[in-house]
């Protein structure tokens, strides 16, 4: 019992260390990152002021490097929806030191990806056109609908498993941290006492959240491809699409996941929780998920080439022989090969093999993004010579200040709330040492299917008082 | 002063002649032999149809039924100008060609309207303008295919499934806080 009491108390520990530590290395980080950022925004007043004629993009290829990196920060999204949902859903106990994290990648990648929309669109003013002549039959309505949603049940989904945790920052930092950071855990914490009711509203909570978000990350990807899907385009011409955009976005998200993993890892100190073993069980994952990438690679390629549609001979070379050839076959050998090849041989079948392969797969499917997106324009639709399309300094500059906004707000997200879900991690572990035989599950209550231990007694101790 | 006299003659035709070809050719309507009337339509809003009657009668005033009268629009777009056609009514036993239209821009339309008499070969024309006013979105594309249920209503069906269903989570965490009970004093506390 002592032991459970030590090892809960080092996790707490833990969980708050970044919140009340903060060195230089931080601040140097969030210098480095802001810098970039306000490059990037005097990259994007350039475009305000100048127009769309700064970018690359003129009009026979209408979208580049913004909706790419659009389509990428939406298909990393979902590292929250497979990692705290499908595998909530399927009760993976490994999952839960890293549950948090996912969701964190969730509201932050859907943020900075709808972002690029309103920056392709040269003026933002004009989103405002969507919600004042958008029309139902649209995909563009659609994904807007599709995304706000999917947005409001990440935050959501991000809030409610993390309201115990909250609660433990609140009662932890009373009268130990500034003011500010005092109300918000209050706030926040929505009097969180670990009650049997309130356990009970948490569970139910977390069972429907749990299941309803996977249906609507499915949805956005798929109404993703669907704007590219049904535009008249030979290349984009696939009832596939939708699957493979999914697929890809949760390949992409698992891949993002184990980076972010390995950096919050490293920064905090947290080898206890977050183990080799959540590198290797992800690494599986992303492998699977490449073979599923491969074959839909394959189905789509071989029925296009089989046929041979006008058009699509030129794709085929622009891809597989000339101007996209390098990036194409990285793409295909770098992206989705090596990646399994690393995630199973014994000797790369580490954490860092798994995060090289997650390096190389997170490079892979931004570049998949950008030929998607700038190779099914520019086969040309009339005997004319095809279009070129170069992304300019400010599309790069803006392509870097979105990067560095994600990691800037996942790193602003470490240092206010709890990186890891206290309350879960703990269960695990007091179930794992229950089945095990060292101890018994101390305040765990099975509620609809969720095991809530309200952030393990302490939490109930601090509400007893 | 014979010879000034002969240049001065020649001179004079000539320059009656040259206004005349000017005449014929920048003319608005010269039709030398037939009489053309265009009903002014005033003020159309976008979107709705109008007619736009040419009539065609000879000098002695007999309607001139089977001519062909070809009607233009003066357009600009993205730095092009020019004519665009945009019908061809052949006059009835009154003399009258009348066009439906259904102007899709406000503003200021220059409409010309072009024949050859019967009888003659020379194209003559005339013109006509249309103050077009709102600002309606023409453009509907009909459904491909129309499955009794499968429709905005499904869409909007489902979404609302989904945001009833975030409504009611919405509903567990204020439960949550009601059940603490202490939400409130943290709030006061908060206030202090």
């Amino acid at each position: 019992m002592a032991a459970l009491d030590d090892w809960q108390g080092r996790l707490e520990e833990t969980a708050l260390g970044p919140v009340r530590r903060t060195g230089r290395r931080f601040w140097a980080v969030v210098v480095i990152l802001l810098a970039i950022i306000g490059w990037g925004g005097y990259a994007y007043t350039v475009q305000l002021s100048e127009g769309l004629v700064v970018t690359g993009m003129r009009d026979r290829i209408s979208w580049g490097l913004y909706i790419a990196t659009f389509v990428f920060f939406i298909g990393i999204s979902h590292a929250g929806t497979l990692i705290s949902a499908i595998l909530r859903v399927s009760n993976a106990r490994w999952r839960t030191p890293v549950t948090r994290m996912a969701e964190f990648v969730t509201v932050v990648a859907l943020v900075c990806g709808a972002s690029f929309v309103i920056i392709d669109l040269g003026r933002p003013d004009r989103l405002l056109n969507v919600f004042f002549y958008g029309r139902w039959q649209s995909p563009i309505i659609w994904d807007v609908l599709a995304i706000t949603t999917y947005l409001t049940a990440s935050v959501t989904y991000l809030f409610v498993p993390m309201i115990p945790d909250l609660a433990l920052f609140r009662d932890r930092l009373a009268g130990r941290s500034s003011r500010w950071r005092g109300w918000l855990y209050r706030t926040l914490a929505i009097g969180w006492r670990g009650r049997p009711a309130q356990r009970r509203s948490l569970g139910s909570a977390i069972g429907v959240l749990m299941i309803l978000i996977i249906p609507i990350a499915v949805s956005v990807h798929t109404v993703v491809s669907w704007i590219f899907a049904m535009t008249m385009r030979v290349p984009w011409d696939s009832a596939l699409f939708g699957a493979f955009f999914v697929a890809g976005a949760i390949f992409s998200g698992i891949a993002i996941l184990i980076i972010v993993m390995a950096i919050l890892r490293r920064a905090y100190h947290l080898e206890e929780y977050v183990t080799e073993k959540h590198f290797v069980y992800l690494g599986y994952l992303m492998a699977a998920f490449a073979a599923i990438m491969i074959y839909a690679n394959i189905s789509e390629l071989l029925v296009l080439g089989y046929k041979l549609q006008e058009g699509v001979e030129f794709h085929f070379r622009q891809l597989f022989l000339a101007d996209f050839a390098p990036l194409f076959w990285f793409y295909l050998l770098g992206g989705l090969v090596a990646p399994i090849v690393i995630a199973l041989a014994p000797a790369t079948r580490n954490v860092r093999g798994m995060v090289a392969a997650a390096i190389l797969v997170t490079l892979a499917m931004w570049i998949e993004r950008y030929f998607i997106v700038v190779t099914g324009l520019r086969v040309p639709l009339m005997p004319y010579e095809p279009a070129s399309y170069a992304p300019t300094w400010v599309e790069w500059s803006l392509l870097a200040a979105g990067l560095a906004a994600f990691a800037l707000l996942i790193t602003v997200f470490t240092k206010v709330f709890p990186i890891i879900a206290v309350w879960e991690v703990a269960e695990d572990h007091e179930a794992t040492a229950a089945h095990a035989g060292a101890g018994e599950p101390v305040g765990a209550i099975p509620v609809a299917g969720v095991v809530v231990a309200t952030a393990g007694p302490r939490l109930a101790e601090e509400g007893g008082r | 002063m014979k010879v000034i006299t002969r240049r001065s003659a020649r001179t004079v035709i000539g320059l009656l002649a040259s206004l005349a070809i000017i005449a014929a050719v920048a003319g608005p309507a010269i039709a030398s032999h037939v009489d053309v009337s265009v009903t002014n339509v005033g003020e159309v809003a976008v979107g709705e149809t109008v007619a736009i009657p040419v009539a065609l009668r000879t000098t002695n005033g007999t309607p001139l039924a089977g001519t062909v009268v070809t009607f233009y629009l003066h357009m600009a777009f993205a730095g092009v100008e020019g004519e665009a056609q945009i019908g061809r009514v052949v006059t009835d036993a009154s003399g009258v060609a009348s066009l439906a239209y259904r102007p899709r821009l406000a503003g200021h339309h220059e409409l010309r309207m072009e024949y050859v008499a019967a009888g003659g070969t020379d194209i003559e024309s005339t013109t006509t303008v249309i103050e077009v006013t709102g600002g309606a979105q023409l453009y509907h594309s009909p459904a491909g295919v129309d499955v009794p249920g499968v429709g905005v209503e499904l869409l909007m069906v489902v979404l609302a499934t989904v945001w009833t269903i975030l409504f009611w989570v919405v509903l567990r965490i204020v439960a949550i806080a009601r059940a603490g009970g202490e939400a409130g004093d943290a709030g006061l506390e908060a206030r202090r």
